[in-house]
């Protein structure tokens, strides 16, 4: 759906304002290509109506980058499953992408294989490409991805943490006698629940980076706010399975 | 579309599937046409049925050309799955335009006929085969993998619906008895009547370009029904 390849069973999509270029990359790779990587990606870019001359530029760049210059006249077909992978990728950014879709990338790939691919990746990540990726292994999850929307019964359980941010998370828990002191400290954190008790104070849950917290934990209990509970957030992959 | 069409041609050119139906097509041809003389207008509708199968295997072959993950890709890039269809068709109908122009030009060329067949001959020769083609395609797409998700299926129901328009061209005169159901059913009968009608023929009667103008109908009708139903699939 995110591709435009399919439609929803049920409600709609509401597309961007801005117009974006998507790559992407299908789960199943082709098993018999029975074209060179330049013949390929050429047909391919011309398909979607790229001129000649940027294309064949855009190609000779794809082929540096992904390491593939030596193999540039040998047919797909007789390709490792790795490389028909890069295959997939460098098709997918014959035009400058904004974004690039890969469904279940590692999925049949051996374990070299799934490690040249994971720095593929985070080469392109470097890039400032942004990656949309879908995998049943953690392995990427590990090492990769920033944000995990985890599909579990249907419904999306968004994890919205930064595992791979220089920064790590703190998750804070306190109780505040008005939420209206906090107005001058909002910009160190993120609040993630709130409620009020019977007393007339409230509890507050929130998200702020490990380098604030020290000044926040100073600035809440110069607010007289009662601190409940404080812990780390840096394990995603233990929170998704603990979910 | 050019580019879509031409990568798609040479795909299915390095594919090498075209192969078992080429041969057929030639070598039958080339055993029609062993001893001669023949009857023009006969010959022709001989052939033309034998291509009205041929390119029921043509169809499958070159819809089947790209494995279903290459399919997804070059999808995304044509943006949506019709333009694909239609380079696809487009391609069948070059293919039944070559092939058509062969099987007139070929006894032609070798005087496999008593005497050198006239323009109007040649010209009705020329729409039956065409025709036919278009019709045998467009049976044929019903039953490709876009409709149809088993590949035993394809197979049986491509022969079973050839076969079976075949048959019901024979029948017609049963078919009669009920009335408005030859309308449904598709029109091969039409050009075999038309061919039957024997090489005195000097000039092509005017009915005879609404039959061959109805077989095209029926085919586009039946490729509108295959973009329907693909459309319909994909909900």
């Amino acid at each position: 759906m995110l591709a435009g390849l399919s439609d929803p069973d049920d409600g709609m999509i509401i597309p961007s304002t801005q117009s974006l270029k998507i790559g992407y990359v299908p789960e199943i790779t082709p098993a018999h290509i029975l074209f060179t990587p330049t013949e390929y990606l050429y047909h391919m870019g011309r398909i979607r109506g790229m001129a000649k001359q940027e294309l064949i530029a855009r190609i000779n760049e794809l082929l540096k980058l992904f390491y593939l210059e030596d193999a540039q006249d040998t047919r797909i077909t007789y390709f490792s499953k790795g490389m028909k992978q890069k295959i997939m990728i460098m098709q997918a950014m014959l035009e400058e992408t904004d974004l690039l879709i890969l469904d279940e990338p590692l999925s049949g790939l051996d374990l070299q294989t799934q490690n040249d691919l994971e720095e593929t990746l985070r080469s392109l990540k470097q890039q400032g490409l942004t990656i949309v990726l879908t995998c049943h292994e953690t392995k990427l999850l590990d090492h990769l991805v920033d944000t995990i929307l985890m599909i579990r019964d249907k419904n999306v359980i968004h994890a919205d943490l930064f595992i791979h941010s220089t920064a790590l998370y703190n998750k804070l828990i306190f109780e505040i006698a008005d939420p209206t002191y906090l107005d001058d400290i909002l910009h160190l954190m993120k609040i993630q629940q709130q409620s009020s008790f019977a007393t007339g104070s409230y509890e507050v849950t929130i998200r702020c980076q490990a380098q604030h917290t020290d000044v926040l934990l100073q600035q809440l209990l110069h607010k007289e706010a009662s601190i409940k509970q404080l812990m780390p957030i840096h394990n995603k992959e233990k929170f998704i399975h603990n979910d | 579309m050019i580019s879509l069409m031409r990568y798609q041609l040479l795909n299915y050119a390095r594919s090498y599937q075209y192969v078992p139906p080429f041969s057929i097509f030639v070598l039958c041809l080339i055993v029609n046409y062993t001893f001669t003389p023949n009857p023009i207008l006969d010959s022709f509708s001989l052939t033309s049925i034998m291509l009205f199968f041929l390119m029921g295997w043509f169809t499958i072959t070159l819809f089947h050309t790209e494995d279903e993950g290459q399919k997804t890709i070059t999808c995304f890039h044509t943006n949506g799955s019709g333009r694909y269809h239609i380079s696809l068709f487009t391609i069948g109908i070059l293919i039944a335009l070559s092939l058509s122009l062969v099987s007139i030009i070929y006894p032609t060329i070798i005087q496999a006929f008593a005497k050198t067949p006239s323009f109007a001959q040649l010209l009705l020769g020329f729409l039956a085969h065409f025709c036919l083609a278009i019709l045998g395609m467009a049976l044929s797409a019903l039953f490709t993998r876009e409709l149809v998700n088993s590949k035993q299926n394809t197979w049986w129901g491509v022969l079973s619906i050839l076969l079976l328009t075949l048959v019901l061209a024979t029948l017609k005169n049963s078919i009669l008895q009920i009335k408005g159901l030859i309308w449904l059913l598709p029109p091969l009968h039409l050009s075999l009547e038309i061919m039957n009608s024997g090489d005195q023929l000097k000039t092509i009667p005017s009915h005879f370009y609404g039959r061959f103008l109805w077989i095209v109908v029926y085919a586009s009708f039946i490729i509108y029904l295959f973009f329907l139903l693909s459309r319909l699939k994909r909900k």
